[in-house]
């Protein structure tokens, strides 16, 4: 155990003073913040466009702040996903291939707990930028539109208080599957030859799955993957966008979300096992 | 294990030592003990297993058959010597994007009993004024400084070190030498030094061990590997016709030369320059001068290799 805190303390020392791990904290954020102003800029003009022909009392959808969160949200965890899922592959392997790993395993620390601490690491970066990610989003949101409930011709359809019921379902469910991808990155480092084929395999893998997975069909779903929002994305998230945005025609797959809920973290807790059993026989 | 027997428990204790790669065998049932407070040497030619051979000591490659002791502690448990064991490899083993200090300070995280600070360590490489240049800026001779002295962060009993002079230059080598020896002598450290630079080796190593072909083919102390090997004495003397007739009766003794006016070589195997000396002077010869050449590890080094090459093609 006093490996296992000494090497965390070891990896977070470097992650704190690497700019890679700054550059993964800030991307997602600056990602979500120049989406949103360029869709404000395009609501600002079309609606000045309407002005100018006299439809100016047609308020745009996107004018209330739950979609543009949800949207900002889904965006935000797509990016976050595949550069901590980039980073986690590069970690392993890149140690392995300047040799600093030697310097832990020969010093004071066990193979099974060197990748623990890579592993935590990993976990704190991906909250520290969640967290950055998750702030930024409702201030700039709150900045830019009003939270509120759904109206239409003056009926409420959804309050305020179940969006935000909708919306924390929408976020937990999408974040679930983070633990699983980190691990699954992690898996893939510890069994590649070199970072760079690390990296390239587990984005590769990744994307490969997200296109693949329309073809699955109800299989994808025992993939914890399905579950991530992704450049084709399949998630919560998304029924929660149009949701909040008062579409009536949104089917919730109950099976999708217990799937959603139990599928992640066995298969965490795999990838994890198959790491520690694979790194202690491997060559460094 | 309690630590009393691994405080007793030699430094390197390997025993029958075998590493495949596929079908080819890199080492075949090794040998080698390296005992407290030795400067053991590990030479080889190029492709010889001596970096795989380091691997397999420090449980970086899994090996085929054998058994492996550092401070009586398998591969695998090294990390339970509470940093009794550091290694510094060919490539310097250290984060790219950290400073000088920082990854001294990194280094230190990973230090169970630290006795140095970074910024000592730093004067003693001679690297202090590097301090704040990130790693990937230095050259290699200073990366090679700074990954030595994160080894110095702490107080090992077993220090091992790949290819130590590469990549430094005159004054760096001298260094790195007195450190060795300092650190040998002021608190016991045992070194594994593994180089194909003989001529440093010669200097600083109390052992040796010959890698060839997989094997140790020789290991003892370097004295003992000397005493066996023959030498080169030059006499300059008045009468060279009469003291060749003295030397021939010795055991031991060849003529090499006595061509040159007033010079005499000899070869000699385990015979004592004074003996002949006295010999010589006893019977009347005036002997001028006695230039006494002990082979260099490099012709020893060559000639065992050799020695094991006839003999491979002889079975």
């Amino acid at each position: 155990m006093k490996g296992f805190i000494a090497a965390l303390k070891a990896e977070i020392y470097v992650t704190l003073r690497s700019q890679s791990a700054r550059i993964i904290l800030l991307l997602p954020t600056l990602i979500i913040l120049v989406r949103a102003i360029v869709v404000k800029l395009s609501e600002s003009s079309q609606q000045a466009r309407d002005a100018l022909l006299g439809q100016a009392q047609i308020a745009t959808e996107g004018s209330n702040a739950w979609g543009q969160l949800v949207d900002s949200f889904s965006v935000g965890l797509t990016f976050l996903t595949l550069s901590m899922l980039a980073y986690a592959a590069w970690s392993f392997a890149n140690d392995a291939d300047t040799g600093v790993i030697r310097h832990a395993l020969i010093r004071r620390v066990s193979r099974p707990w060197y990748v623990v601490a890579k592993l935590v690491n990993i976990h704190l970066l991906a909250l520290c930028t969640l967290a950055l990610l998750s702030i930024s989003i409702v201030i700039i949101s709150a900045l830019l539109w009003d939270f509120g409930p759904v109206v239409e011709d003056g009926y409420e359809l959804i309050s305020s208080a179940e969006i935000q019921e909708e919306v924390m379902l929408g976020l937990r469910l999408a974040i679930l599957p983070l633990p699983a991808a980190l691990a699954f990155g992690l898996l893939v480092s510890v069994l590649a030859q070199s970072a760079t084929q690390a990296v390239t395999s587990a984005l590769g893998l990744s994307l490969a799955f997200d296109v693949f997975k329309g073809v699955l069909g109800e299989r994808a779903y025992y993939v914890y993957a399905s579950f991530q929002p992704s450049l084709i994305d399949q998630s919560y998230l998304q029924d929660v966008s149009r949701l909040v945005r008062g579409y009536s025609d949104v089917m919730i797959d109950t099976q999708m979300l217990q799937l959603n809920e139990w599928v992640p973290i066995p298969q965490m807790a795999l990838f994890v096992v198959i790491a520690l059993l694979v790194v202690q026989r491997k060559s460094v | 294990m309690s630590s009393a027997v691994m405080s007793n428990a030699l430094p390197i204790k390997v025993e029958n030592l075998s590493k495949r790669f596929g079908e080819f065998e890199v080492l075949r049932a090794l040998n080698l003990e390296v005992v407290d407070g030795a400067i053991h040497g590990l030479v080889g030619l190029n492709g010889a297993g001596k970096t795989t051979t380091l691997e397999c000591l420090l449980g970086m490659q899994q090996f085929n058959a054998g058994d492996v002791r550092l401070l009586g502690y398998p591969p695998s448990q090294l990390h339970r010597s509470q940093g009794g064991v550091v290694s510094i490899f060919d490539s310097p083993s250290l984060h790219p994007q950290l400073t000088v200090r920082q990854a001294l300070e990194h280094a230190l995280l990973l230090c169970e009993k630290p006795v140095r600070t970074p910024a000592q360590v730093e004067s003693l490489l001679g690297i202090s004024q590097y301090s704040q240049f990130r790693v990937r800026t230095l050259s290699l001779g200073n990366r090679r400084r700074t990954s030595i002295a994160q080894a110095l962060l702490g107080s090992p009993r077993l220090v091992i070190l790949d290819e130590p002079f590469n990549g430094l230059d005159a004054g760096g080598v001298e260094d790195v030498m007195a450190l060795i020896r300092q650190l040998n002598q002021e608190e016991g450290t045992a070194f594994l030094l593994s180089s194909h630079q003989l001529a440093y080796l010669e200097k600083i190593c109390s052992h040796l061990s010959i890698l060839h072909q997989g094997q140790i083919v020789v290991s003892d102390r370097v004295e003992q590997l000397f005493n066996q090997q023959s030498s080169q004495l030059q006499i300059h003397c008045d009468d060279v016709v009469r003291a060749c007739s003295i030397v021939q009766g010795i055991p031991g003794v060849t003529i090499q030369d006595n061509s040159e006016q007033g010079v005499l070589t000899l070869e000699l195997l385990q015979v004592d320059s004074a003996y002949i000396n006295q010999q010589l002077v006893s019977k009347g010869i005036m002997v001028k001068q006695l230039l006494w050449k002990r082979a260099s590890l490099n012709s020893l080094f060559h000639s065992i290799t050799a020695r094991e090459n006839d003999e491979q093609v002889a079975s």
